[in-house]
């Protein structure tokens, strides 16, 4: 059996899943199913939001440790499923080490074309316009400030711009689309057509995977995450007040001030 | 009429969502599904003149119990469902009444508004949550591990 493999695909299966936003014990429990193939006495794993440690030893064996650092955290549902998929078929024979290692170097990426997830993003601001109790102009201004969010977003991340500015800085146009087209259109109500926009950006999922996470009992994942949910949703607040208040000095009675 | 208004854009805001996630493509669907119920329950619920905190409480009650069935159907984990399906309930409305209030300088409103937002937050957790343990028990007696 060759243990630095096992430990390699483990580390590179766990950081995949770690990237795409799973849960901690979901990350643990496929790298302890990884490691134990291996046969050998002790078997650890340890899995925390920002890194991950794993461990292999025995009485007739030098330990083998590994450590990973994980810088960047997004969400890709896609990519957890492929791994989980590869780990399950390679613990029950049906690939061998090898064959698994590459599966996983190849794992993850992207589904879509960018075109693509501009018209979700822009299709996501304006399906929630009804809910907050919108009719049929909200909803078509919803469209044209969507396009504004996508748009800051494409370009936000071409430029390589950090999360939460990009955060702050599309809720900043939202907010200022919005109050622009009042001025244009004043039967429209601005009010839900922000809610609705910044609706794709809310920390949803952060909220969602700090719950998983503190109920599994990883605290410190789950604190970690919770208070990522807050960052995101002080700075899109942050970016709407801003957006609020310097309309407030273009468009006397336009805004609030 | 708002209704089913209110569940259709919630049906095509969450699959468009599930996009943005990278959520295996044959799933975009399912996950609409999920928030078109949630959607339906909460606003239903707010029809009923039910408390928002309440409404928001189904609604993420009725999520979750979907994301579990859908997960047990079509042998997927269940974040896939849950996570796009939790979007509506989701106080994002809340937190912009928050900001809009401050700048406002209406301070009882803006602190009504933080509390209620805190409290939906709370909530949802607490949906999430009932529903993880109860299909825990549920597995633990049926299936063995391995299945979450």
């Amino acid at each position: 059996m060759d243990y630095k493999l096992v430990m390699n695909t483990a580390v590179l299966a766990g950081e995949l899943m770690l990237c795409s936003g799973a849960e901690t014990y979901r990350v643990e429990d496929t790298m302890n199913h990884i490691l134990r193939t291996a046969g050998t006495q002790t078997v650890e794993a340890t899995v925390m939001m920002t890194g991950l440690v794993a461990t292999l030893g025995g009485p007739d064996m030098e330990p083998i440790t590994a450590t990973k650092r994980v810088q960047e955290r997004g969400t890709n549902l896609n990519c957890i499923m492929e791994v989980n998929d590869i780990s399950r078929k390679y613990c029950s024979g049906g690939l061998t080490l090898e064959e698994s290692y590459e599966r996983l170097k190849k794992a993850g990426g992207k589904q879509h074309r960018t075109w693509i997830y501009n018209l979700a993003t822009i299709l996501a601001a304006t399906g929630f316009a009804p809910l907050f109790g919108g009719g049929i102009t909200e909803v078509g201004a919803a469209v044209l400030t969507g396009t504004v969010l996508a748009l800051t977003h494409t370009i936000g991340k071409r430029l390589g711009i950090n999360g939460f500015i990009l955060d702050m800085l599309s809720s900043f146009a939202i907010a200022l689309a919005a109050i622009s087209l009042k001025q244009v259109i004043p039967s429209v109500n601005d009010n839900i057509i922000i809610m609705s926009s910044i609706m794709p950006l809310v920390p949803g999922v952060a909220i969602t995977n700090a719950v998983r996470d503190t109920l599994q009992g990883d605290y410190i994942s789950g604190g970690a995450r919770i208070l990522e949910a807050f960052l995101i949703a002080a700075s899109v607040a942050l970016g709407v007040g801003a957006g609020i208040a310097l309309a407030g000095v273009f468009f006397r009675g336009g805004g609030l001030i | 009429m708002m209704l089913v208004f209110g569940v259709a854009g919630c049906f095509v805001a969450v699959a468009a969502f599930a996009v943005l996630l990278e959520t295996p493509k044959k799933y975009m669907l399912h996950d609409g599904i999920v928030g078109a119920i949630g959607g339906f329950v909460y606003l239903f619920s707010v029809q009923c003149h039910v408390d928002a905190v309440l409404a928001s409480f189904f609604s993420a009650l009725a999520i979750a119990l979907t994301s579990h069935i859908f997960a047990r159907v079509f042998k997927a984990p269940v974040t896939i469902f849950l996570i796009a399906g939790i979007l509506p309930t989701v106080p994002g409305a809340g937190m912009y009444r928050i900001v809009y209030y401050l700048i406002a300088n209406d301070s009882a409103q803006c602190s009504y508004y933080l509390t209620q937002t805190l409290e939906i937050a709370g909530v949802i957790s607490l949906a999430v949550f009932i529903m993880d343990t109860l299909f825990k028990v549920h597995l633990k007696k049926t299936v063995p591990k391995d299945t979450h």
